[in-house]
């Protein structure tokens, strides 16, 4: 279409809208985006600052045949995928349900937004000694009343993952939930009168005309509690530090422990790089989907 | 969508406010089991049985308010730099979000992607970069390096949070007020964003908190100056012992302005609720 | 909520009350700090001049503790002493070594020293970071060598802050590691402290009755260089191994196997399951809710353990030295806090800094940060070996438990053993690994031996680069 008058201050107008933010962000991010990769390609370690230099892609050659690499990818996956959906789901139920609550919804979304307003080293502290400790811990003395025993919730590799999850899960579905919630409420009441008439039940009338229309929402937040779960940090450093052994060490958190505690500062770039490469395909492929089938 | 009328209608928003308290009291309990921890001697913290009744003390409160490592000046810090983001965010995402959800200009899908793109920098990766530019820029352990960090992890998510807000304006109220002649500003002004106050509610009260419980920048690029809550909290967790009772009680007044904020904003998420909530329209 | 009983509705009137008061408390303590200052007269007796970096300015990173906030009190001292601005930043101890390195390594001069971990030194000299304090030491403008005494600073702190001789840091605070009992439970089933690895599992073993919440022993198992890296390296040099074979680094010795082996014994028979992931607050935690039948860690964890406020066990406590392994060795560890002087700095800074890490590891500001303190707390893990003889400490640690003095000082002078840790630059990495892989076998994940064969692995590839 021929670009007329119209169209021309559209463009214009919208570029003067964008262009502070973008602006702002050009300028703080393109700087450290140079220096990672700059970094990964080099030989940087302060512990042994006498083999530094350039090294192509050493780095990564090396993380192809670091175990410790593909174990911290796999649980990146699985802790990423499993918080997401959760929150999702719960955060989804519990706005469905609290619109059908005419009353109380103010105290039930202070109650809900809670967790997120502890701070994180907190949460993780707390969740590790006063909450999930065996014998000592809340989590262990309901378990035991209900005779389920008592386990070690962070200290056995597996009940450690999932109570990281739980964890993260536990502190970012309010988040879901709130957002969901305010989208829900601007849908206007009159799209259920024809499904109404019809005599479609809540289900159908869900599936069909609500779930559509708040796609966009729900893939949006799914992307942004996803680029949230890949870059957790403080609450699982807190809990278990990557531990027990590397049970619950995600990728973020290995690039954390290769710059910060190794010194590895070459390698720890690009470990980096590689989690912002994976930040970068899944977002994309999911961004993708935001408008799905139209 | 509330349900119908009648006695099984009744006893079916029973068993749903049941079922909601009951979630979200699981929910709440470890945030209620801090709060009842901060009133609680340090001694009645870890006993086991977990202590129900006991003497209420308010001595954590007064250590951590007004003692020697008084946490004050960092909730000053701390809504110093969140208030600021935030403000600054909104400011800069607002029309950005609009331009990318509803305008129509060359790399739109490309800069919004861009956008979204710049958020997904970890930030252990940052982290060095960060500390020396700033040093450069001899703006470490300051207001204004803090906040301009702040802001490259704010803007990308508040701007696309509002994007599925301003997406889901119906785009004929957009076309009848510039049929109005009210201008591209002016429809953006009086017409979009009043439409979407339970959006910007729900973005602000987010940005505010991810900048007010942030910590690994505060720590590294931040210094006596500029020493945020989330810092502060260490006060209590010295290398010799955790101080349970004081740290819950630095926990509690930490988030306090939050809630604050949350309270303000959330009066905003109800009047979009009640839109929705009353059948055939109409308004409380 | 139920009716609180009258006297704590009016206990929380009277605290309501005292917040306003209490807002007074903190001025408190400088005005005694103020006192003090103008009683400079110990320090002026240094035939130093203390003014001569005057106008100077620098900062200290510290982390959050007693030993440190007494300190700070002190600071107006330093500053009417000196005419030296000093202040300090406080930061979390998970993150000071790499906020110090940052600014060691981008030489941005931000903190003219900061609390070190002596591990690091090689770190520190291999990259030149900072300065050596020899020429400071022997410099009669800077140090008033009888004044000072550095070789009253505990001999295995001092060889733990310098590096082939040469001192890189002077220590301020350190601990010891000692063993810690319920000296009632032992006395009811008539055990004395152990003396070997054995006897400790024995002494264990008796007194362990998880059905009524009392365990036989706990031991450090949170992963981490500093957290079960601290309690390994001394069962390793007790079973005899080492950490060398030559030149090259061996973790997986049989010597190593078996001390791993013995750590797992103990804690899977006779310690909490929440053991694995507990570091030395929550051991000493555990073990002033009287649910520890014995402990062998920090003697700092005392304070805790002997705070009527939090424990439950006051009264009840005695203090052995570590028990002796198979080779007959017992190590304890030489861990200090020590300051260094950032090689960034200018001249003049330089010696200012000399003066506050001078001033500050002196005898008198050890004695006002412990038993001269105005302070509830006072410092026990003084630097110097006249100060723990002297008969105020004593008096002033009365409180701690039987023999705590006694034991700890036969630790410091018999015990100690520098090579406890690998002293090699790469000291952070090969710490992390070895840590991981000792958590891996305490939680059963690995074999010992298989977790040693993979931290071998691990620390040939960290080495190679």
């Amino acid at each position: 279409m021929p670009a007329s008058g119209f169209e021309r201050r559209e463009r214009r107008f919208a570029l003067a809208l964008l262009a502070p933010a973008l602006a702002v962000l050009l300028l703080v991010t393109t700087a450290p985006l140079v220096y990672l990769l700059w970094a990964s390609l080099q030989r940087l370690d302060m512990s042994m600052p006498w083999l530094q230099g350039f090294a192509g892609l050493a780095n990564y050659q090396k993380m192809g045949a670091d175990p410790r690499f593909w174990n911290s990818l796999v649980l990146t996956l699985v802790y990423t995928s499993s918080t997401v959906v959760l929150q999702v789901l719960v955060g989804l139920s519990l706005a469905l349900l609290v619109l059908q609550i005419p009353r109380g919804q103010a105290l039930l979304r202070i109650a809900a937004i809670l967790p997120i307003v502890l701070a994180p080293v907190v949460v993780g502290l707390f969740w590790r000694t006063l909450v999930l400790a065996p014998d000592f811990g809340l989590v262990d003395l309901v378990t035991r009343t209900l005779g389920l025993g008592s386990h070690n919730w962070l200290g056995d590799p597996q009940l450690a993952l999932i109570s990281v999850i739980a964890i993260h899960t536990w502190q970012w579905t309010p988040f879901a939930f709130l957002v969901l919630l305010a989208t829900l409420a601007t849908l206007p009441p009159d799209i259920y009168e024809a499904a109404r008439l019809d005599r479609a039940g809540a289900w159908q009338r869900f599936r069909h005309i609500t779930l559509p229309l708040i796609r966009p929402a729900v893939v949006m937040v799914v992307i942004l509690r996803t680029m949230t779960a890949l870059s957790a940090f403080a609450a699982i450093f807190a809990a278990t530090g990557g531990g027990p052994g590397s049970a619950t060490e995600i990728l973020n958190l290995y690039a954390y422990r290769t710059s910060f505690t190794e010194l590895n500062i070459g390698y720890g770039a690009a470990l980096a790089t590689v989690l912002l490469a994976l930040t970068m395909a899944v977002s994309l492929l999911l961004f993708r989907r935001r408008r799905g089938v139209a | 969508m509330i349900a119908g009328r009648g006695p099984g209608a009744l006893a079916r928003r029973l068993a749903l406010a049941a079922v909601a308290g009951l979630l979200l009291s699981v929910w709440a309990f470890p945030v209620l089991w801090a709060l009842l921890t901060s009133f609680k001697s340090e001694r009645d913290v870890l006993a086991y049985p977990p202590v129900w009744w006991f003497e209420p003390t308010l001595e954590h409160y007064r250590e951590v308010l007004f003692g020697a490592s008084s946490i004050l000046p960092n909730l000053w810090s701390s809504v110093v730099v969140a208030s600021v983001t935030t403000v600054g965010t909104m400011l800069l995402a607002l029309p950005a979000a609009y331009a990318v959800a509803r305008l129509r200009y060359p790399g739109r899908r490309a800069s919004g992607f861009y956008v979204l793109a710049t958020q997904m920098l970890p930030p252990v990766g940052l982290v060095i970069p960060y500390y020396l530019a700033l040093q450069k820029a001899g703006a470490l352990d300051t207001y204004g390096g803090m906040v301009l960090i702040y802001l490259t992890f704010s803007l990308p998510f508040a701007i696309w949070l509002m994007v599925s807000y301003f997406e889901d304006v119906p785009p004929e109220m957009e076309e009848a007020a510039l049929l109005d002649h009210a201008g591209r500003l002016g429809a953006f002004w009086h017409v979009v964003l009043p439409q979407v106050r339970g959006g910007i509610a729900v973005t602000t009260v987010f940005v505010f908190l991810n900048a007010w419980n942030e910590f690994l920048f505060a720590v590294v690029l931040g210094g006596n100056k500029v020493r945020t809550v989330t810092v502060a909290m260490f006060n209590f967790i010295s290398v010799e012992q955790t101080l349970w009772a004081k740290l819950a009680a630095g926990a509690m007044v930490a988030m306090a302005p939050v809630i604050l904020i949350g309270l303000l904003a959330q009066r905003h998420i109800v009047k979009g609720l009640t839109v929705g909530a009353v059948k055939g329209g109409g308004r409380r | 909520m139920h009716d609180v009983p009258h006297p704590s509705r009016r206990r929380i009137v009277h605290q309501g009350a005292a917040l306003g008061l209490a807002s007074l408390g903190a001025p408190w303590l400088l005005g005694t700090a103020h006192a003090q200052a103008d009683d400079l007269g110990p320090y002026r007796a240094a035939k130093v001049n203390w003014r001569q970096a005057e106008g100077e300015s620098i900062t200290v990173a510290v982390i959050p503790a007693g030993y440190f906030e007494n300190l700070i009190t002190l600071a107006p001292q330093f500053e009417a002493l000196t005419g030296v601005k000093l202040r300090f930043e406080k930061v979390p101890p998970g993150q000071i070594r790499q906020k110090a390195m940052l600014d060691l390594s981008s030489k941005t001069a931000t903190f003219a020293t900061h609390a070190a971990d002596p591990m690091y030194y090689p770190l520190y000299t291999a990259n030149r970071w900072v300065d050596p304090l020899d020429r400071y030491l022997s410099d009669p403008a800077l140090t008033d060598p009888a004044w000072f005494n550095y070789n009253d600073i505990l001999k295995a702190w001092r060889d733990a802050a310098s590096v082939d001789g040469k001192p890189y840091g002077i220590p301020y605070d350190g601990e010891v590691t000692v063993q810690v009992y319920r000296k009632d439970l032992y006395a009811a089933k008539g055990l004395k402290p152990a003396d070997t690895l054995d006897e400790l599992l024995a002494n264990a073993k008796a007194v362990h009755d998880p059905a009524n919440r009392v365990w036989g022993l706990a031991l450090r198992g949170f992963a981490g260089a500093g957290q079960n890296m601290y309690i390994y390296p001394s069962l390793l040099r007790s079973f005899g191994g080492g950490w060398f074979n030559g030149r090259d680094l061996v973790v997986n010795t049989p010597q190593a196997v078996q001390a791993l082996e013995w750590y797992v014994n103990a804690l899977t028979q006779y310690a909490p399951p929440a053991v694995r992931n507990w570091n030395w607050p929550d051991i000493a935690d555990a073990f002033s809710q009287g649910t520890l039948g014995c402990y062998v860690d920090a003697h700092s964890s005392a304070a805790v353990i002997t705070n009527p406020e939090k424990s439950k066990v006051v009264g009840k406590i005695g203090y052995a030295r570590w028990p002796k392994g198979p080779s007959g060795k017992r190590v304890t560890s030489i861990w200090n806090w020590g300051f260094p002087i950032n090689a960034a700095l200018s001249d003049k800074a330089k010696r200012a800094t000399w003066l506050f890490i001078s001033w500050a590891t002196s005898a008198e500001t050890q004695a006002r940060t412990s038993w001269k303190f105005a302070g509830p707390a006072k410092r026990s893990g003084l630097n110097r070996s006249s100060l723990w003889r002297a008969p105020e400490f004593a008096a002033a640690m009365q409180g701690a438990g039987d023999n705590f003095i006694a034991a700890a000082l036969e630790s410091l002078d018999q015990d100690t053993d520098v090579d406890w840790r690998p002293r090699v630059p790469q000291w952070p990495a090969i710490g992390e690994a070895m840590a991981t892989g000792i958590q891996a076998a305490l939680v059963g994940q690995k074999k010992p031996k298989e977790a040693l064969d993979e931290a071998q692995a691990r620390i040939q590839q960290v080495l190679k680069g």
